[in-house]
């Protein structure tokens, strides 16, 4: 058990006999962007590669879109028809957890970058 | 839900997050490392994860002592392997701190400091490159004294040469005065040649005034008077050349067989005089008049040539001729009317006006004595009654609903005022009797309408009627331009529910 506490948590079928003597953490990666589909095959990439290495993942959880509105007046001066525009600014956002360690993460997430999607990754020890 | 929060996955306080970002490429750019980097976004260093980012990466995170966080005061415990001391600056830099005196509390000191590598004091240096240190500046004024001849008691040994001030100056260096700056300026101010106050004849000096009122042997000394004349200003002094030397100036010139030549073509020129001489001389005045004559004679002007007496074409015509028979007609005439204006007055003429009863005077005849300019024929009739073209008082306006005739009232769609002006006759009687149509008729008629008389009655009124929308037809077109003026200003500025169209 204390071999357990000490590596963290996991099934002991899905390991691999390497991967037992480095520590696991407990990695959160959120993705986040304008572009839908960008975004989703950043996510599909990920997942992907994760599952190849054999970690534990749980799929990406689609975080509810934020819409930002901005109206404004499309005139530049006040005379005509009062028209306005609607513009707006989508942002999605995709969380992907996995069970594994860093070293690992850093290399999925190295090779698929697309332009316009943020990575942010939260690592805690257990 | 009413249970439990379950045990979240991350626990945020004790973890660590990374941002991936572009790398920034002034660090290692290998081929080997990617463009992208993590960075650490959260501030509790406690929880650091070495596996994560690469070792140099920490490093310039971290122990950089370049990098601008290298010098800011650490949070809860600064337990990193790099560092030995508690103010996070690098030993040198604190003895350095510490020997200017300042505290010693971890803040570089040194950056607000400059080394003074100039013996300049407290400025700096600044190369100019356009600086000139050989003129002499303005507020010194230097004269030429080379051309400065001294007088001869001055001067003690009878060298030649001597009577130069430099042989006697005690100390003398070769300066250059300082210029104008501006090359236009300076040729503006440069005056030398003076060409525009000039006189056309060359063969004068400038001060031939003076030259002629001294005797030659002191013409030594204006060359003194020149140059210090010259000297008052601040152009360079050398340059100008005085007047007065430039005959000596010629006379030093190499002759050149251009000048032989001119000396022999001047001596000819001196020596046949007789056709030469003098155009405008007393004695050709005679010769001159002589070919006048001659050759204007064809034109009868005899006196052409002109005396000393101030004649004026009148005098000069003969008696034998028309105009002059004219002018004499006309000064006689002209004598004679101011002859008789002054007799008039000596003599008081009685003119009896004829106030005979016999004598009738109609109108007629007295308008015939008046010019067409006063009385313009036609028939003259009684003035009319101006009061007629308003209705009568009696008659109430159809605005006015117990306002008096002071006010006006506006009305309409335009807010104008409504019957104020004198309409056309026409019309305000159509109105009017559209109103007492009722009223009029059966005042008249009382019995027996026929129904031609009805007819014509009817007919007459829907004539008005036309009449009346016809002229309110128009007098809407002519405001349509107003109204479209006045709905412009309102959207602007007013409510937008006004509506003047």
């Amino acid at each position: 058990m204390a071999a357990a506490v000490g590596y963290g948590a996991m099934k002991p079928t899905k390991l691999g006999v390497e991967e037992s003597h480095e520590t696991l953490n407990r990695i959160r990666i959120t993705l986040s962007s304008r572009d839908v589909k960008n975004l989703e095959k950043v996510c599909a990439d990920l997942v992907k590669g994760a599952k190849d290495k054999q970690l534990r993942i749980k799929g990406p959880v689609r975080i509810p879109t934020k819409v930002l509105h901005i109206t404004t007046r499309k005139s530049p001066c006040g005379e005509g028809t009062n028209t306005w525009d609607r513009f707006e600014f989508r942002i999605h956002k995709r969380v992907i957890d996995l069970i594994s360690s860093p070293d690992v993460v850093k290399q999925i997430t190295s090779i698929n970058i697309e332009p316009g999607v943020e990575v942010e990754v939260t690592i805690q020890d257990v | 839900m009413g249970g439990k929060k379950k045990k979240s996955f991350i626990d945020k306080k004790r973890s660590a997050t990374f941002t991936l970002v572009a790398r920034d490429s002034a660090s290692s750019s290998d081929p080997l490392s990617s463009n992208r980097v993590f960075v650490r976004t959260d501030n509790h260093y406690d929880y650091s994860v070495p596996g994560f980012l690469d070792s140099d990466e920490e490093q310039d995170n971290r122990h950089d002592e370049s990098s601008i966080f290298a010098d800011a005061v650490e949070e809860s415990g600064a337990r990193y392997a790099g560092r030995s001391n508690g103010s996070g600056l690098p030993e040198e830099v604190r003895k350095e701190i510490l020997e200017l005196g300042l505290p010693d509390d971890g803040y570089n000191y040194l950056m607000h400091l400059r080394e003074i590598r100039n013996q300049g004091g407290g400025s700096a240096y600044y190369e100019n490159p356009r600086a000139r240190f050989d003129l002499v500046p303005l507020d010194v004024k230097a004269y030429d004294a080379s051309r400065v001849r001294l007088n001869s008691d001055a001067v003690k040994d009878d060298e030649p040469g001597v009577d130069t001030i430099y042989k006697v100056a005690s100390k003398s260096a070769p300066v250059r005065v300082q210029k104008a700056i501006d090359p236009d300026v300076i040729r503006l101010l440069d005056d030398s040649d003076l060409s525009r106050f000039g006189s056309d004849v060359e063969d004068l000096e400038e001060d031939f005034v003076l030259m002629a009122n001294q005797p030659d042997g002191e013409e030594d000394e204006n060359d003194d008077v020149q140059v210090k004349k010259s000297g008052a200003d601040e152009e360079a002094v050398y340059e100008r050349e005085s007047d007065s030397e430039v005959d000596d100036v010629v006379q030093q010139r190499v002759r050149r067989p251009l000048d032989d030549a001119f000396d022999e073509a001047f001596k000819e020129y001196l020596s046949s005089d007789e056709d030469n001489g003098p155009i405008f001389g007393d004695e050709n005045q005679a010769v001159l008049e002589e070919k006048l004559k001659g050759a204007l004679k064809d034109f009868n002007l005899k006196d052409s040539v002109q005396e000393e007496v101030y004649k004026a074409p009148a005098d000069s015509v003969k008696d034998d001729q028309e105009s002059a028979q004219v002018i004499r007609k006309c000064t006689e005439y002209a004598q004679k009317y101011l002859n008789e204006s002054e007799g008039e007055e000596r003599e008081v003429v009685l003119v009896s006006e004829s106030s005979d009863e016999s004598e009738m005077w109609d109108c007629e005849t007295i308008v015939s004595t008046y010019s067409n300019l006063d009385n313009h024929p036609a028939k003259i009739e009684a003035p009319g009654n101006p009061k007629r073209r308003l209705p009568p008082k009696s008659i109430p306006f159809p605005g006015e609903l117990g306002a008096g005739k002071d006010v006006i009232t506006l009305g309409g769609k335009e807010m104008l005022p409504v019957n104020y002006l004198p309409q056309r006759r026409k019309i305000m009687e159509g109105l009017v009797r559209e109103k007492l149509g009722s009223a009029e008729k059966p005042k008249k008629v009382v019995g027996e309408e026929s129904k031609e008389e009805k007819k014509e009655r009817k007919v007459a009124l829907k004539n008005e009627r036309r009449e009346a929308r016809r002229a309110k037809k128009e007098l809407k077109g002519l405001y349509k331009s107003e109204t479209q003026r006045a709905q412009k200003a309102v959207a602007v500025t007013g409510p937008s529910s006004i509506h003047l169209m």
